[in-house]
């Protein structure tokens, strides 16, 4: 029941506080409020002013301010950062990041690079939204180059496609390219960006995604005739551009270790008003609406913790000789058998672990694709069990997961380890150590039960049943040998 | 000392009650003064047999005996299926021999705890609620009490001088060659092993001289008590057959022999197949053959000694001869056969490395790494047993004088202990016994001689040579003629001045000794481990407590389950003081998981950052001693770290490369990248010279100076360091978050940004997914 | 080898020829050499054409310096070991299924690879992995052997290559038997057993004969007691020049020694234990009191003495021990 409780509460909390999962207090970092205006719309769905409820509370905080700070007694002082591209060109910030060699460098004393960084590993979110028409502090870009998140060299720079583009806005220019609503990296990648509208994306900045790190995933990516030039100085002919078809990631995603969410939006514009609802019309002809806003709902939702955060219930195991019935009843717990510390090689063991997902504003039961599996180890130094967990029972928002498997032959100190990483989906690693002992003396099978031991069983019998009557035999030979014998043996 | 001012009374016509009461009286003096000479300082160590000792102590034989040790005393085996106990959710649980868990009651000696055990439920029969700690902490002196009183009893049945055995009592209670195992709290098992290696030997004498079974059984049983007690009892393993096999080959079998070995053999056997670390090794291994092939040859002998009074003399001869030429071929052949069929196992690591003395350093540097598995030098001899490491040989002379099967025990042992003490400074514990039996002969014999009030009657001092009965007939017929120095009568000493002077010169020399002992125990023996005392110029003493410094600060300061990886030298002191799990420990069993540990230490952060994770190791714990000049460091173990790991990965750790070019061992600007990249290196000497002015660090053991600018880390980070250096933590830090590779995170934290990669040369590479 | 197959069309034709053959035929020359005489005798230009990339097979060169007036004495120590390994090798691997060449470069015949490879010291071996065909290693870069720890046996050095050598036949060093040995031994033995059966009743008493035992087992305990086997396992130098030109007898230090210095404290030993038995057992045996008087004097004297002097030896060897007898 406890845990259930302690669901239930979570939901509530849930919906008391906004939808995020994390928290509510979020920073919009904008230069000039003059600006706020052409976000209105996006701002009154983060706060949730129209139909549902998001219900953040947003600050509106400019870079220059010198009193603004993410952190507070040392710890985050807001929960998301939504960081807006500096309009102004050349207006230049020293940063103390230890570089003076651009003038024009950061965002201000308090969003370094290095704090920026300690938000992260602080569990805070940030969506960093980037435009071509304004040059990209070089903060961010190194901040960005940490993460290994390449953007162009040259400022200003920025994508065009002459197959994908909005034929009433950027006729000549060709820089709106239209987008389907997101499809899904790989096939078995949870998709929260999915729908069908088209999405508008103009004067986007290109990035370009490192292939080491294995926390980067793009989540809309150009087409395949799209390239990135600088419409300055690559007028006329472009050769080597920075990045051209679906190399180009218009947005993309990184979930650090601790599960903080930070994405990169390709193009502010695209969240201002005039695009949010907008006829837009594609080179063959159709047109359509934009779904920038739905696209700017699922982009923050997922930032801000709202969707793809997973949580874990119950940990147990248990030797399933104690428990026959199906496990999650609570007779294990009462009989105090669960999670013991210890157990002997080669016995049955039944791990249950209970995962829900967040999505929006209550948990539900974690479902995972047919192409892919949640898998339970059982490690010491290396795995000795890798077994693919199924699905045994549902509560309203949680599935209970379970295997039964027998222990290794094999004693020392091991661990129940579920390490479950996927693109979108908040990391889980639970690991339950436990205790693996040898045999007992008395846990053997018993000589007589050894066939093969008969003979040897046999042999001590008939040798002490010789050895008695040979001691009989003596002492009953006759006397006046004996005494004669005696003599000789002292 | 007290005996040689009884020696007259003894010596005098009262009564032999008096002189029985006397004898008591002093051996009690003397126990006294052995353990009141051990209590100079009381630490425990080591603490494994401590904590063994508690377990026994409260789950009961049983469950120590399935115990398996992960350092958590909350759950004995036996009781965990069928008692309820409440879910756990994290118990505190902090373990040795991370991850593997130790066996414990198959891989230890259990005699040392199970004594210890039975003595602590004995004093709570008799209501006297002691705690087990102060019985683990006067062990070893009570005990040592013990052994006085055996090698008086062992050397009473050497001669006839009753003052013989008490010397020998005095000499072993207050020798430093054995005080150094036995001090109060040192709880090993050679605290309780020594008194029964001596006890063993007496009941041993005893039945070859009385032939009773009876004797024999006893030092069956004794025996059997050896083996559980400790790993040295292959010594009587196989100095017992080696004594009957010289026997036999002098001529002396006799039934009395016959009886006494095959009863101590056959029971001797049993006993020590029931020590689980031991199991079949008795029928196995190499170690143990010499014993079971004694006993079959005797029983060879016995058997022709019976058909000799069966047939007559000219027939036997030829039967004789072919008989044992065909036993001596068959068992040979079965021997070999056996031994290269694998089913005896060749003679082990430790056992073997005494007899080819280059073989440890090769093929087991585990054994040749220890300080106590080292040659021994002649000063550390005269420092533990003062002058009677020049009376042992007079001593040992004398028991050729009427050479009795007991004597023939004494030479043999002397002559084989001498060998091992010289091999092995351990092995200087079984030397020790003999050396004060004959040291007390060479002593009393003088004593006795000297000691007489009235001018000789030689029918008086006659006593000493032919008191001893039939036995020596059977010694003489064999062995004509005798010493030559003992070929004339004895007559005795007829000045006053000569037993003056020499007694007064013998009495000088005992003083002597005994002040030596004290001072020795008082020095040098008393000293724990984990405090080094150091003199101060102006001649004062210094503690230096850096260890319980670090193992207090690791106890306070970390999580109870964080993992402390060590060099396994102080496995036991961390998991004792610290109470934190360690990798490795004292108890070097596992060859491969120490060669990890070595593995670690010595190769590039590269390398050593997955083991540290794979093993999820919290903490690196180094000794170094270059600040303080304290030479006992890791950067001086270190070469065995590599040699070890050497002997499991042989092409990825090579000692060559620790060397320079002129093969010198050097940590300054000559030395090699291996070492100066290795882990055990860069923690020595991270942030090291930041103590000196610029360019001046200086290592004071090593006596060299250190390169300008010191060694970088990044997988590591220090967390504490003592507060003379000696020991140095340093936490493993976490895998980067945001997924980048330690160096660079390093690199940005110190503030210079990567530079934008703006045009990137060849082929670029692209995103698949 | 396809890469130089490409670079060779363009290239010289004369040139593209040698560059196969060089990659091509080589092993199989040589290695039909090898089984006539192995290992190899290399020089300069055949070392060249050996380890010449690419090359599809593995070579092993031992560069040593025989002569005698170069003075390596571990060059021609090793010289019969290596003589040996390359016979087998050659004998166990016919077709040369592991296509591994085993080459001795003489300073002698090739003073200009020496100098190339800028060697001080000899003997050293090479092994240059294949760089085409399978398992190539991309760089040729030989891996180096240096003779740190002496002289080593054939078996070691294949130990040492087979770690580095791609999975293959290894054939292991094969001994000739010492057929001139054995025989020696045997008849030794039969004469020893034949001397003894005749000598029996004349070497019987000797062996009975008490003060032999006791002499031996004397020796035996003194020579332990005083730190031989420390000297034997550490290869102590027997004595030491101390700083001004004069002999150190006595090693400074608690736990080291010098070879002398354990005889000098063995004899000390003696002394002590024999003036002992003389006071114990000789002096009491003495008919006339004079000479027992003087007999119990000397050998007090020799005692106390030799004691002292112990004692003073020791004062040495551990600074702070506080006794000491007159008159050292």
């Amino acid at each position: 029941m406890r845990w259930f409780v302690s669901l239930l509460l979570i939901t509530l909390l849930g919906l008391v506080q906004g939808l995020s999962s994390t928290g509510s207090r979020l920073l919009v970092v904008i230069e000039e409020s003059s600006e706020k205006a052409q976000y209105s719309t996006f701002w009154d769905d983060l706060e949730g002013k129209s139909n549902n409820c998001r219900g953040y509370k947003l600050t509106f905080e400019s870079p220059k301010n010198d009193k603004l700070s993410l952190f507070q007694h040392g710890e985050r002082a807001f929960d998301h950062i939504l960081l807006l591209p500096p309009k102004s060109k050349g207006t230049s910030f020293y940063t103390i990041t230890g570089d003076v060699d651009l003038p024009s460098s950061g965002l201000g004393p308090a969003l370094t690079p290095k704090l920026l960084l300690q938000f992260i590993n602080q569990n805070g979110n940030i969506l960093l939204t980037l435009s071509s028409d304004s040059p990209t502090p070089t903060s961010i870009s190194s901040l960005l180059l940490e993460l290994d998140i390449h953007l162009p060299p040259d400022r200003d720079s920025l994508v065009v496609d002459h197959f994908n583009y909005d034929t009433a806005s950027a006729s000549e220019k060709h820089d709106v390219l239209l987008l389907p609503q997101g499809s899904r990296i790989r096939s078995d990648v949870r998709n929260y960006f999915g729908g069908d509208g088209t999405i508008a994306f103009p004067r986007a900045v290109a990035q370009e995604l490192g292939n080491s790190s294995p926390l980067l995933a793009p989540i809309l990516r150009a087409k395949s005739t799209a390239y990135s030039y600088n419409p300055k100085d690559e007028a006329e002919v472009v050769e080597d551009p920075f990045a051209v078809g679906e190399q180009i990631s218009l947005v993309s995603s990184m979930q650090a270790r601790n599960s903080a969410r930070f994405t990169v939006f390709g193009s502010a514009e695209a969240l201002e008003n005039k695009w949010f609802d907008r006829k837009v019309k594609s080179v063959d002809g159709r047109d359509s609406k934009t779904a920038n806003r739905e696209f700017a709902k699922q982009i923050t939702a997922w930032t801000f913790m709202e969707v793809g955060v997973l949580k874990v219930g119950r940990v147990e195991h248990h030797l399933s000789s104690i428990t026959g019935d199906a496990p999650g009843n609570d007779s294990v717990a009462q009989l105090g058998y669960l999670n013991p510390t210890i157990y002997r090689v080669k016995n049955d063991v039944t791990f249950n672990i209970e995962i829900s997902e967040y999505s929006y504003d209550q948990l539900t039961p974690l479902k995972v694709d047919a192409s892919d599996a949640l898998q339970l180890e059982f490690t010491m130094l290396s795995p000795y069990h890798r077994l693919d967990l199924v699905s045994i029972s549902q509560t309203p928002n949680s599935t209970v997961f379970s295997r039964t498997f027998k222990l290794p032959d094999q004693h020392g100190i091991f661990s129940f380890r579920v390490n479950h990483k996927r693109p979108f989906l908040t990391n889980v690693d639970v690991k339950r150590e436990v205790t693996v002992r040898h045999f007992a003396h008395d846990e053997w099978p018993r000589s007589w039960e050894i066939s093969a031991g008969w003979v040897w069983i046999a042999g001590v019998w008939i040798t002490i049943a010789g050895w008695v009557a040979f001691v009989g035999i003596w002492l009953w030979s006759e006397p006046a040998y004996e005494q004669s014998k005696g003599k000789k043996m002292q | 000392m007290a005996v040689e001012v009884l020696e007259p009374f003894l010596k005098g016509d009262t009564g032999r009650n008096t002189r029985g009461l006397l004898r008591l009286i002093i051996l009690c003096t003397i126990a006294a003064a052995a353990v009141a000479s051990r209590l100079f300082s009381v630490i425990l160590d080591p603490w494994f047999n401590f904590r063994a000792t508690k377990y026994l102590v409260q789950n009961g034989f049983y469950s120590f005996w399935d115990w398996f040790d992960d350092r958590e005393a909350s759950h004995p085996v036996a009781q965990l299926v069928y008692e309820p106990r409440k879910p756990a959710e994290e118990p505190k649980r902090t373990r040795t021999w991370h991850p593997l868990g130790r066996v414990t009651g198959g891989t230890l000696y259990p005699g040392l705890m199970v004594t210890s055990g039975i003595i602590y439920h004995v004093l709570r029969f008799l209501s006297m609620p002691v705690d087990i700690r102060n019985i683990c902490v006067l062990l070893a002196p009570g005990f040592s009490g013990l052994t006085a009183f055996a090698s008086y009893l062992i050397t009473s049945e050497m001669t006839t001088s009753p003052s013989a055995g008490l010397l020998a009592a005095i000499f072993m209670g207050i020798t430093p060659g054995y005080i150094s195992r036995s001090v109060a709290g040192s709880y090993d098992n050679e605290a309780i092993a020594i008194f029964l290696l001596v006890f063993t030997f007496f009941l041993w004498i005893k039945s070859v001289k009385n032939g009773s079974a009876m004797w024999g059984a006893l030092t069956a049983l004794f025996y059997g008590y050896m083996v559980s007690a400790w790993g040295g009892y292959v010594f009587i393993t196989n100095l017992l057959p080696l004594h009957t096999f010289v026997l036999i080959c002098m001529g002396r079998y006799s039934p009395r022999l016959y009886v006494s070995y095959s009863t101590w053999f056959a029971l001797g056997t049993l006993a020590s197949m029931q020590v689980p670390f031991v199991g079949f090794l008795p029928i196995r291994s190499s170690d143990h053959m010499s014993a079971l092939g004694v006993f079959g040859l005797l029983q060879l002998v016995a058997f022709v000694e019976f058909i000799r009074q069966q047939v007559p003399n000219k027939q036997f001869q030829t039967l004789l001869r072919g008989l044992i030429f065909v036993v001596f071929v068959v068992s040979m052949g079965v021997l070999v056969l056996l031994t290269v069929s694998g089913v005896i196992a060749p003679w082990s690591g430790r056992f073997y490395s005494l007899w080819d003395t280059g073989y440890a350093k090769i093929h087991i540097p585990i054994i040749a790494s220890v300080s106590e598995h080292q040659p021994t030098a002649w000063p550390a001899f005269f420092f533990d047993l003062n002058l009677m490491i020049w009376l042992f040989p007079a001593g040992v002379y004398m028991c050729f004088q009427q050479l009795k099967d007991e004597h023939v025990f004494v030479v043999i042992y002397a002559v084989l202990a001498s060998y091992f003490a010289g091999v092995m400074v351990r092995l200087m514990l079984t030397l020790t016994p003999v050396v004060c039996i004959a040291a007390a002969l060479a002593i009393s014999s003088i004593l006795d001689t000297y000691l007489v009030a009235e001018n000789p009657i030689p029918k008086e001092t006659q006593a000493n040579g032919q008191a001893t009965s039939d036995s020596i007939k059977s010694a003489a017929d064999v062995i004509k003629d005798s010493l030559r120095s003992t070929r004339n009568p004895v007559l005795g000493i007829y000045s006053y001045v000569s037993k003056a002077s020499v007694v007064g010169a013998v009495t000088t020399y005992l003083l002597l000794f005994v002040l030596h002992c004290t001072w020795v125990t008082s020095n040098a023996y008393s000293s724990p481990s984990v405090v080094l005392a150091s003199k101060l110029p102006d001649g004062s003493q210094h503690i230096i407590d850096d260890y319980r410094e670090a193992y207090y600060w690791l106890r306070q300061n970390t999580p109870d389950k964080a993992k402390i990886m060590s060099w396994w030298d102080y496995g036991y002191q961390i998991g004792g003081m610290a109470d934190r799990p360690t990798l490795v420990d004292n108890n070097t069993w596992n060859n491969t998981h120490i060669a990890t540990v070595g593995k670690a230490m010595s190769s590039r952060e590269e390398v050593s950052y997955p083991i540290l994770r794979q093993h999820d190791v919290d903490y690196v714990l180094v000794v170094f001693g270059g600040l303080l000049g304290y030479s006992g460091d890791d950067i001086n173990k270190f070469l065995w770290m590599v040699r070890i790991s050497e002997g499991i990965w042989p092409d990825e750790i090579n000692e060559r490369n620790y060397f320079t070019a002129r093969g010198e061992y050097r940590v300054d600007d000559e030395a090699t990248p291996t070492m100066r990249n290795s882990l055990m290196y860069k923690m020595s000497y991270y942030n090291y010279n930041a103590l000196f002015p610029a360019g001046q660090a200086q290592d004071r053991v090593r006596g060299s100076k250190l390169p300008a600018e010191g060694p970088q880390l990044s997988t590591l980070e220090e967390a504490f360091t003592s507060e003379n250096w000696i020991i140095r933590i340093y936490k493993v830090k976490d895998l980067d978050n945001v997924g980048r590779d330690h160096g660079s995170a390093v690199a940005f934290d110190k503030g210079n940004k990567k530079k934008k990669t703006a045009k990137r040369r060849g082929a670029r590479v692209l995103r698949v997914e | 080898m396809k890469l130089s197959g490409v670079l060779s069309l363009t290239l010289l034709s004369s040139l593209c020829l040698g560059a196969k053959r060089s990659s091509g035929g080589t092993f199989e020359n040589y290695h039909a050499k090898s089984q006539s005489y192995a290992p190899l005798r290399l020089d300069d230009a055949s070392y060249d054409e050996l380890t010449a990339t690419p090359r599809n097979h593995s070579v092993l060169v031992l560069l040593t310096a025989l002569e005698a007036r170069f003075g390596c004495q571990l060059c021609r120590d090793f010289q019969p070991e290596w003589d040996l390994l390359g016979r087998s090798w050659a004998k166990g691997d016919r077709h040369g299924d592991s296509r591994v060449l085993l080459g001795t470069l003489d300073f002698a015949d090739g003073k200009g690879t020496f100098q190339k490879l800028m060697l001080q010291t000899a003997p050293i071996f090479l092994l240059f992995p294949p760089t085409s065909g399978r398992n190539a290693k991309p760089d040729g870069q030989p891996i180096r052997y240096d003779f740190t720890a002496g002289p080593q046996s054939a078996e070691q050095v294949v130990g040492w290559m087979s770690r580095y050598l791609p999975d293959g036949p290894k054939p292991a060093v094969q001994r000739p038997l010492n057929y001139v040995r054995i025989i020696t031994v045997t008849t030794t033995l039969l004469g020893v057993l034949s001397f003894l059966s005749v000598a029996y009743p004349y070497i019987l008493p000797v062996i009975q004969n008490r003060n032999l035992w006791a002499g031996i087992s004397l020796i035996t305990i003194l020579l332990f007691t005083s730190g031989h086997m420390f000297n034997h396992i550490r290869k102590v130098p027997y004595v030491a020049g101390n700083g001004q030109g004069g002999i150190s007898y006595f090693a400074g230090g608690f736990s080291n020694q010098f070879g002398m210095e354990t005889q000098i404290v063995a004899a000390m030993y003696g002394t002590l234990s024999f003036a002992t038995i003389a006071l114990a057992l000789r002096v009491p045996r003495m008919s006339d009191p004079k000479r027992q008087q003087l007999a119990v004097f000397i050998w007090g004297g020799v005692m106390f003495g030799m004691y002292s002097f112990l004692l003073s030896v020791f004062r040495i060897k551990n600074g702070g021990y506080p006794f000491h007898l007159p008159p050292f």
